[in-house]
């Protein structure tokens, strides 16, 4: 750091603009003030004891040009969807760096896995994406059934893509009111949850509990449908376009709402891929990559669909995306009680299974993107590795690459427009 | 397809009901994906996964990375091995910018040190912890007196502390430990717990 001499008053850099603050300094015979590498400050200022950076971009973040500062978003923000922390870097309300810090929920859900039997994994990973429990277990039943050799039968394969088509919808709904909550409007966010209870409460009379449903096992499910499961689908699925839409039309064309979204965290189809977006935040910004599509897994390749995809690649048009795709999963939820086959729907499988050495990978399309376990077998009734790639893990990275040049307050509306959910980020 | 373009480099074809997968040495990995994605029949454009596996001490790490191509029916999987001893790899944030968070999670849980990668810290566990809970032998603590875990503290395995022999790697830029302002490594006085002295104070 470049010593300043006393004898030289500098007027507060902020109260000038650039130009002639740069020429005072190079007049007064002082470096420019942006210099690689600046005045390192920044651990006091977010209450961390200070200490060296580890990293460059660690050195990056916490150096501080004039006029920038320093501030905590979270952990403990209304609007951060779970405890994280964003260390945020501002000049004025101009965001300039964003350092996300993460594992304030971390439970060490992968390590526990390799210490549970196969059929335990499966209540393990429920609490992750606490949003879209169901397809959190339908990766791994789809990786231990292939490691350990059995099929469900068609039955619970069709109930399976009914339950998890139910659980993306209120995920889905669950976003379009906490994207318009973190913009300062209440209202949506109460119709959705009323939308979203109407779904657990059908979800838990098939299933025994209301959000860590804990249904699926190696080899099926967990029971058939029941007589008030069919009652309430029945119900729900008369009056669900009406809700949606009356949703829908109070969000949609709300001006402060546009004004807000509309080319606000534009990402191109190119970021996103590089970056490891996937999901609906992918497909709104024109790929159409969908796991249903791409790898069809359970029925997936039995049901008529299209990949919906927008272009704008804005916050906007990743709301868009979610509407299309409730209205998808209406559809898809029409097909599979039309197909639906009887049967049994489970396999013989034991309590405890011990599969040949081996390996498996598993992917389904979540409410949050591609969401995949790759699983290993020692032959022992534990699996040896459990590994889960959880989408809002790696989405989240997409974040500092949207914010720099924004306004604080925008943050959180983008970060909700890109939906992640804090128990599945952090593990 | 893939063995005309990547004859040598790949070993150890292996096939499931969706799944191509091969072997790399360690030291190839880099390059080889980088001719997966970028060779246009091939076009493997997505990671769709990166995840380290610990063979146990004695054995060796494996990086597994998980690629999807519109171009061809089923996931390949890259299996490269990595040294346990001095477990280095060259890092593909440059290949995808996304990888960033899937090798600080790997640093963090197995210690695997990615080279090139200019962001790698711990993204889960604390600055100041100095132990890779994801390892085979940091086992969970177990009240059988039969267990291997028997009466191991669970927080921290001190073995695993020394980092410094990866001062040199690019990329990473550890403080040499007389400048670390709250180094729990060297500073554990007998009788005090890592829990107390990792306080923030």
């Amino acid at each position: 750091m470049t010593k300043i001499d006393p004898d030289i008053t500098i007027p507060d850099p902020i109260d000038l603009d650039r130009a002639e603050e740069e020429r005072l300094r190079a007049a007064a015979g002082l470096t420019p003030v942006r210099t690689p590498g600046g005045e390192y400050a920044g651990f006091e200022q977010v209450g961390i004891p200070d200490r060296p950076p580890q990293t460059e971009r660690e050195r990056e973040i916490y150096t501080l040009d004039e006029g920038e500062m320093l501030v905590n978003m979270g952990p403990q923000h209304p609007s951060t969807h779970g405890v994280m922390r964003l260390v945020v870097k501002v000049r004025g309300e101009i965001i300039v760096d964003i350092d996300p810090v993460l594992g304030y929920l971390h439970r060490g859900i992968e390590k526990l896995c390799e210490n549970a039997t196969y059929t335990t994994v499966l209540t393990y990973v429920d609490p992750m994406d606490y949003l879209s429990t169901m397809h959190n277990e339908h990766a791994p039943a789809i990786a231990f059934e292939k490691l350990y050799g059995v099929k469900a039968p068609p039955r619970a394969e069709y109930i399976r893509a009914l339950v998890v088509e139910l659980n993306r919808i209120f995920s889905h709904g669950l976003m379009m009111g906490f994207l318009a909550l973190d913009m300062g409007g209440l209202t949506p966010i109460l119709y959705a949850f009323i939308n979203r209870d109407e779904i657990v409460d059908m979800l838990s009379s098939i299933s025994g509990q209301r959000m860590l449903f804990n249904f699926f096992r190696v080899g099926g499910v967990n029971f058939d449908t029941n007589d008030e499961f069919l009652s309430r689908l029945g119900t729900w699925r008369g009056r669900v376009l009406k809700n949606i839409e009356m949703n829908e039309r109070m969000i949609t064309d709300n001006e402060i709402f546009r004004a807000r979204t509309i080319n606000m965290g534009t990402l191109t189809g190119q970021q996103a891929i590089g970056l490891g977006v996937t999901g609906p935040n992918l497909r709104a910004s024109g790929v159409p990559f969908d796991v249903r599509k791409a790898k069809p897994y359970s029925i997936y390749n039995e049901l008529e669909f299209d990949v919906i995809t927008q272009q704008g690649g804005d916050s906007y048009s990743r709301y868009l995306q979610r509407i299309a795709e409730i209205k998808q999963s209406i559809h898809l939820i029409d097909q599979i009680i039309d197909k639906m086959p009887h049967g049994p729907v489970q396999a013989q499988v034991p309590g405890i299974i011990r599969p040949r050495p081996g390996r498996a990978y598993g992917a389904v399309e979540s409410p949050r993107g591609l969401y995949s376990v790759y699983a290993i077998s020692d032959g022992g009734p534990n699996p040896y590795r459990f590994r889960m790639r959880d989408p809002s893990f790696i989405s989240l990275q997409a974040l500092p690459k949207l914010m720099p040049g924004r306004l604080v307050a925008d943050t959180m509306a983008v970060m909700a427009s890109l939906d992640p959910v804090m128990g599945g980020v952090d593990k | 397809m893939l063995a005309e373009r990547l004859g040598d480099d790949l070993r150890d074809l292996w096939t499931d009901e969706d799944t191509v997968e091969y072997q790399v040495d360690g030291a190839r990995a880099h390059d080889v994906l980088a001719t997966l994605r970028d060779d246009e029949d091939l076009a493997y454009f997505m990671l769709a996964d990166a995840a380290a596996v610990d063979y146990g001490p004695g054995a060796h790490f494996e990086v597994v990375y998980h690629l999807f191509s519109w171009k061809h029916p089923g996931w390949l999987r890259i299996r490269a091995r990595v040294d346990r001893d001095d477990p280095r790899i060259a890092s593909i944030t440059d290949l995808w910018e996304g990888a960033m968070f899937h090798e600080r999670e790997m640093y963090d849980m197995m210690g695997i040190v990615f080279e090139g990668n200019r962001d790698l810290r711990r993204i889960y566990m604390s600055p100041d912890y100095r132990s890779f809970p994801q390892r085979r032998d940091f086992v969970l603590p177990d009240d059988a007196a039969d267990s291997p875990a028997a009466g191991v503290n669970p927080l921290e395995r001190p073995e695993t502390w020394d980092l410094t022999r990866f001062r040199d790697a690019p990329g990473v830029t550890f403080p040499p430990s007389s400048e670390r302002a709250d180094a729990p490594g060297e500073a554990v006085e007998a009788g005090e717990t890592m829990a107390s002295k990792s306080r923030p104070r």
